[in-house]
C-alpha cells in the first residue's frame, strides 16, 4: 500500500510546513509516530498533500473551499490512503463526495508525537481512503501507545474487527430534518436494513459554537510558538523585538489563522472567560455525558455529512459530536442505484462499488454521505455497521 | 468586539493587521458573537467543565535520560544564530 501524509505530519528533514507561510522554511528535526509506523511496516510513501492552514479548514472563506489534496490524492489514485488532521470536518465531508472514505480514529489511540499542534484537545490523525479495508489496515499500524505522546492510551496495539451481534442504530431526528434531501434519503435507506431509532441530539445548536470557541483558544495558545526567533518564518524589515514578532506573525499567518488567534484571545480575557470559555467546557462535559448514555444502548449514531443552506461554520456542527467527545467516526459515500444506500456490487474491473465511486471521481453515481460515529475504541461497531449496510 | 477591543486583542496576539484585515475580522466576530449567544440557553448549574476528553489520567514515562535532538539540529531552523543561541533584537538599550 502506497500512502500520502499532510504535510503536518513531520518526516525527518523534510519541509513540515503544516500549510502556512509561518513555517515555510521549517524542516522537521524528527519523524512522526504514524509515518514511522507506516514505514517500518513497509508501506510506500508517496509524499506530502498540502493541508489547509495548521489543518484548520476555513470557516469564513467567502469562496467555496478546494478540495483537500489529501482527497484528491486518493481520488486519483495516486495512493491508497492519506493522513490528515480533520478537525472542523472537511475531509470528513469531501471525501464522500468523492467517493472515498475517512476513518477519524478515537481521540487517544494513535500518538500525535509529530504533528504539528492546532487544537491539541481536538487534533487527531485520521485517514482518507479507497476502501475500508485498505484504511483499517492502515489504522491497525498506526494505533497503539507511543511513549512520546502521554495522551495516548496504555494499550500497545489495536486490531479492527466487527463486532458482532445485531447492531442498534439511533438517528438524530432534529438533524435529520436539517440535512440535505440526498444525504437524508441515503441515511433512511442505509439504517432501514438495521434495527433503528430516532432520539433528539440534545445541545446540536451549540455544537460549533462550543467547538469554534474551544479551538480558538487554543490555536491561540499553541500558536504562540510562531515567533521568528527560534524556528520558522522571520519577517525582513523589523525595528526591536516586538516589531520583530508581530510583523513577523502577520505576514506569517493566513486570514483564518488570525481570526482564530483574535477570537482564541478575546474568549480568553477577563470579560469573556466564564461566559464564553468555561461555558463550552462544561457543555463539552454535557455533550460527552449524552454520547455515554447513547451508546449504553446502540452500537452507532449516523449523522448526515451536510446540512442544507447552512456555511461553513455552521456544517461544522455535525463533525463537532465525535471531535468534541473524542469518538471514532467513519464517513462513507453512498451511490444512487443501491437498494439500501446506494451501493452496488461490482464495479468497473470487478473492484467494488466504492472503488468504482472513487475512480469515476464520484460524478453521477454519489448520492450524498452517511457519517457514522461509535463509542470510544469502538471502532468495530463502525466496521460492522459498515459490513452490514455496505 | 469593538475597534479598540480588536487593537487590545491584537497586541495580545502579537499581530499587526491592516485595516482591511481589522474590517474583516469586526465583521466576523461580530457574527461569530451573535452565534455564541445560544450557549446562555443551556443550563450548566452544577456542570464541571471538561478538561480533557481522555478517560485515564496521562501516562508519564519514566525519567530515564534519552538522546534527543542535538543543539545543532534546533539551531538548524533558527532564522538568526550566534554562539549556539537563537539570535534575538536587542531588548535594552
Amino acid at each position: 500500500m502506497k500512502f500520502a501524509l499532510d504535510n503536518s505530519i513531520m518526516v525527518k528533514g523534510k519541509i513540515a510546513a503544516s500549510g502556512s507561510r509561518i513555517l515555510s522554511n521549517f524542516h522537521a528535526p524528527f519523524s512522526a509516530t504514524a509515518y514511522s509506523k507506516l514505514k517500518n511496516a513497509g508501506m510506500e510513501y508517496y509524499g506530502y498533500t498540502r493541508p489547509d492552514e495548521f489543518g484548520v479548514a476555513p470557516l469564513f472563506c467567502d469562496k467555496p473551499g478546494e478540495i483537500a489534496e489529501a482527497v484528491r490524492c486518493v481520488a486519483d489514485g495516486r495512493c491508497d490512503v492519506a493522513l490528515g488532521n480533520d478537525v472542523f470536518g472537511k475531509l470528513r465531508r469531501q471525501a464522500p463526495e468523492n467517493g472515498l472514505f475517512y476513518i477519524h480514529p478515537t481521540y487517544g489511540t494513535v500518538s500525535r508525537f509529530g504533528l504539528i499542534p492546532a487544537i491539541s484537545s481536538m487534533d487527531q490523525i485520521g485517514l482518507v481512503c479507497r476502501s475500508l479495508d485498505d484504511g483499517f489496515a492502515a489504522l491497525s499500524i498506526i494505533a497503539g501507545h507511543d511513549k512520546n505522546d502521554a495522551t495516548t492510551y496504555p494499550q500497545a496495539d489495536y486490531s479492527y474487527s466487527p463486532q458482532p451481534g445485531n447492531l442498534r442504530i439511533a438517528v438524530p431526528d432534529n438533524v435529520m430534518q436539517l440535512a440535505d434531501e440526498k444525504s437524508r434519503q441515503a441515511i433512511l435507506a442505509f439504517t432501514g436494513v438495521f434495527e433503528s431509532e430516532s432520539f433528539e441530539l440534545k445541545y446540536f445548536n451549540a455544537l460549533h459554537q462550543v467547538q469554534y470557541i474551544l479551538g480558538c483558544a487554543e490555536i491561540c495558545n499553541n500558536t504562540n510558538r510562531y515567533d521568528g526567533i527560534k524556528f520558522g518564518y522571520r519577517t525582513s524589515e523589523f525595528s526591536g523585538l516586538n516589531e520583530l514578532y508581530s510583523k513577523t506573525r502577520a505576514e506569517g499567518f493566513g486570514p483564518d489563522m488570525k481570526l482564530a488567534s483574535i477570537m482564541g484571545c478575546m474568549v480568553l480575557s477577563r470579560e469573556h472567560y466564564d461566559s464564553l470559555y468555561l461555558k463550552a467546557m462544561k457543555i463539552r462535559r454535557l455533550v460527552k455525558q449524552q454520547c455515554d448514555e447513547l451508546f449504553s444502548r446502540y452500537d452507532a449514531i449516523a449523522l448526515p455529512t451536510s446540512i442544507e443552506d447552512r456555511d461553513e461554520y455552521e456544517q461544522s456542527a455535525l463533525y463537532a459530536l465525535a471531535t468534541l467527545a473524542g469518538l471514532p467516526s467513519v464517513s462513507i459515500p453512498c451511490m444512487k442505484d443501491d437498494t439500501r444506500c446506494g451501493v452496488q456490487d461490482g464495479g468497473p474491473g470487478g473492484r467494488s462499488s466504492i472503488q468504482y465511486g472513487a475512480q469515476d471521481g464520484g460524478r453521477n453515481v454519489l448520492n450524498g454521505g452517511i457519517q457514522l460515529i461509535a463509542q470510544s475504541k469502538n471502532e468495530g461497531a463502525l466496521l460492522s455497521v459498515c459490513r452490514g449496510g455496505l | 468586539m469593538d475597534k479598540q477591543s480588536l487593537v487590545d486583542y491584537e497586541a495580545m496576539a502579537k499581530l499587526c493587521l491592516t485595516e482591511n484585515e481589522r474590517a474583516w475580522i469586526l465583521e466576523k466576530a461580530h457574527l461569530l458573537e451573535q452565534s455564541f449567544s445560544t450557549l446562555s440557553t443551556i443550563d450548566t448549574k452544577d456542570v464541571e467543565p471538561l478538561v480533557t476528553i481522555l478517560d485515564m489520567y496521562g501516562s508519564l514515562r519514566e525519567d530515564m535520560a534519552e538522546k534527543s535532538i542535538s543543539r545543532e539540529e534546533i539551531l538548524s531552523n533558527a532564522p538568526e544564530r550566534c554562539d549556539g543561541f537563537f539570535q534575538a533584537p536587542k531588548t535594552l538599550e
